[in-house]
């Protein structure tokens, strides 16, 4: 798999204030990653480098094979992007917006229909008179109604409701399915959860981390209780990657870390009554990291362009 | 992608043009339907004026009698309401795709399509400059044509050769305040320098009338090349004055141009 974005060693410095340090990071083709952080961590940064808005200090961002600064217009052929927080003109309705951006970017007037009514927006109301969440409805369908092979996006739902944010899901994973790639910064932590394949995590500029949500999330710590119909044998769950914090009798409480197929198996020939696997959300994973709690998540698979620091 | 873009850009700027139209043509029709009162009392006027300050007529360009167009033309059009205008529609439109878009952040979507920056702001410079030579044909025209209806007996031809001085005078102001805008990226900072500059310019001027032994000075300030009385009364285009105001404002927006390329979109 060919990678649609490259950064190597990319770097910004505002004056002596840090943007981002020695960025490193590819994402391929067809695939959706999420670039996660907290305000100020850099990803809005990054993004605009990725974009051509501001030039690197040191190192270099390519997108699909061209410099992001150097071919800028040429990259801006093939990426459609949603800026953090867009400013649109108030005088113009929202249609009169979009129509103006599908012009830009060479698509035919009107070819936002379809995706405005999928978001529930009145393309003849003038943006001034629209809340924040139907402002970024108008800019969710202005990302998504091109064909281009790249979407970039900076916190793209914040502001829209919970319907309308599984409706922008659904268009990510159609986007997927499409082989378009996605590139999605957030501190929205369920959002990636649920979009993206591996995701970056950055932290006062620096990249921390990379890996697949899966290996996130699969390789962490999750709670299993049990109640059982008669108590378990000594040794029952005796398993490396198991760890019995509690039994009362017929109530066990376990934690487990990694793959829980083997406790699975175990537990499948038990006389099980009831049983809970409390899953942790990216979330807990996340704020691990920024308590210092890191160690506790173990090597992932390896995917494309990973890296791990 | 230049149509949409320019006829964008053109529609933002349709309410700032046509107030300041409204302002020109009001405030120049208004003064030109009084011309031929002035005309028949300019003894009595010129009287008058005798009991006012050099230094105040030195400061309205009232160098000389009111009733001669090119002198009645320069103090209530030339130094005065034109400058003006200029001045806020050039700064207004200057700073507005650079330094305010930027910091509002709407910058962002046309420059994230194929649109090069290049291009976004040549359209924006063709902008100030249609506006600029709306503004300055209608401030020219409302004076001209409520004279003929008035019957002040305006030559239009020499009126209207004050067209491009004016336009000329106008584009430098919006040209360098383009360069500072893209420069700064603050809209405040480009809009006070050029407002700064351009007070400190007309007194400088003033002071070099005022003074002969500063005479030397007036050369600093744009104003000493924008007069329009030796075009009016006697025909005499300043060619020397219309080419140093485009050389400066094609430099400045050239230089625009090379910054705005390679300079980092942050506000």
């Amino acid at each position: 798999m060919a990678n649609a974005i490259e950064i190597r060693g990319l770097t910004k410095y505002y004056g002596r204030r840090r943007g981002v340090i020695d960025i490193d990071v590819a994402v391929g083709e067809g695939e959706v990653f999420g670039f996660l952080g907290p305000n100020g961590a850099g990803k809005t940064t990054t993004i605009r480098m990725l974009l051509g808005f501001i030039r690197p200090t040191a190192g270099r961002a390519t997108i699909l094979g061209l410099d992001a600064w150097r071919d800028a217009p040429t990259v801006h052929r093939r990426l459609a992007y949603l800026s953090g927080e867009p400013y649109f003109l108030g005088e113009l309705t929202a249609g009169q917006l979009l129509d103006y951006a599908a012009e830009l970017r060479g698509l035919e007037r009107g070819a936002w229909r379809s995706l405005a009514e999928r978001l529930e927006l009145d393309p003849t109301v003038r943006l001034r008179a629209l809340s924040h969440g139907s402002r970024q409805k108008v800019g969710v369908a202005q990302l998504f109604m091109g064909r281009e092979p790249l979407l970039v996006m900076d916190e793209p739902t914040t502001g829209l409701d919970p319907l309308m944010q599984r409706v922008f899901l659904a268009l990510v994973a159609e986007a997927r399915a499409a082989g378009r790639t996605v590139f999605l910064s957030s501190h929205n932590l369920p959002e990636v959860e649920r979009s993206c394949d591996r995701v970056a995590i950055i932290r006062e500029g620096r990249l921390f981390d990379v890996r697949t949500v899966q290996g996130l999330l699969g390789e962490h710590w999750r709670s299993v209780n049990l109640v059982l119909g008669t108590p378990p044998a000594a040794g029952t769950f005796g398993l490396p990657n198991v760890e019995l914090l509690a039994s009362t009798g017929r109530d066990v409480h376990l934690m487990v870390r990694g793959d829980i197929k083997p406790l699975l198996q175990r537990i499948a020939a038990l006389d099980v009554r009831d049983v809970a696997i409390a899953t942790p959300d990216i979330e807990d994973v996340f704020l691990g990291f920024y308590n210092g709690e890191a160690g506790a998540v173990a090597e992932a698979t390896p995917a494309v362009g990973e890296t791990r620091r | 992608m230049i149509a949409p873009a320019l006829r964008l850009e053109l529609r933002r700027s349709r309410a700032l043009v046509g107030g300041l139209v409204l302002v020109v043509v009001g405030y120049g029709g208004f003064m030109a339907a009084f011309y031929p009162t002035l005309a028949k009392n300019t003894a009595a006027l010129d009287e008058y004026l005798k009991i006012l300050p050099r230094e105040f007529l030195v400061a309205f360009g009232m160098e000389g009698s009111l009733a001669d167009p090119g002198v009645f033309f320069t103090t209530y059009v030339g130094s005065w309401l034109w400058p003006i205008v200029a001045a806020i529609a050039a700064i207004v439109l200057a700073t507005r795709v650079s330094a305010a878009d930027t910091d509002r952040g709407w910058i962002e979507l046309p420059l994230a399509t194929p649109l090069s920056r290049t291009r976004y702001l040549l359209i924006a410079i063709a902008v100030q400059a249609i506006a600029l030579a709306l503004l300055a044909v209608a401030a020219v025209a409302a004076v001209v044509g409520v004279g003929a209806i008035s019957g002040a007996g305006f030559d239009a031809g020499r009126f209207f050769l004050v067209t491009p001085l004016a336009f000329a005078f106008a584009c430098t102001i919006a040209a360098v305040t383009t360069l500072l805008g893209v420069v700064t990226m603050s809209r405040g900072a480009a809009s006070g320098a050029v407002a700064g500059g351009l007070i400190a310019m007309y007194l400088l001027d003033i002071v070099a009338k005022i003074e002969p032994s500063l005479d030397a000075l007036g050369a600093l300030s744009a104003f000493r090349y924008f007069r329009p009385t030796p075009i009016i009364d006697r025909g005499e285009f300043p060619f020397g004055d219309l080419a140093l105001f485009s050389v400066v404002a094609v430099a400045a927006w050239a230089a625009s141009l090379w910054a705005f390329r390679r300079r980092d979109l942050i506000a």
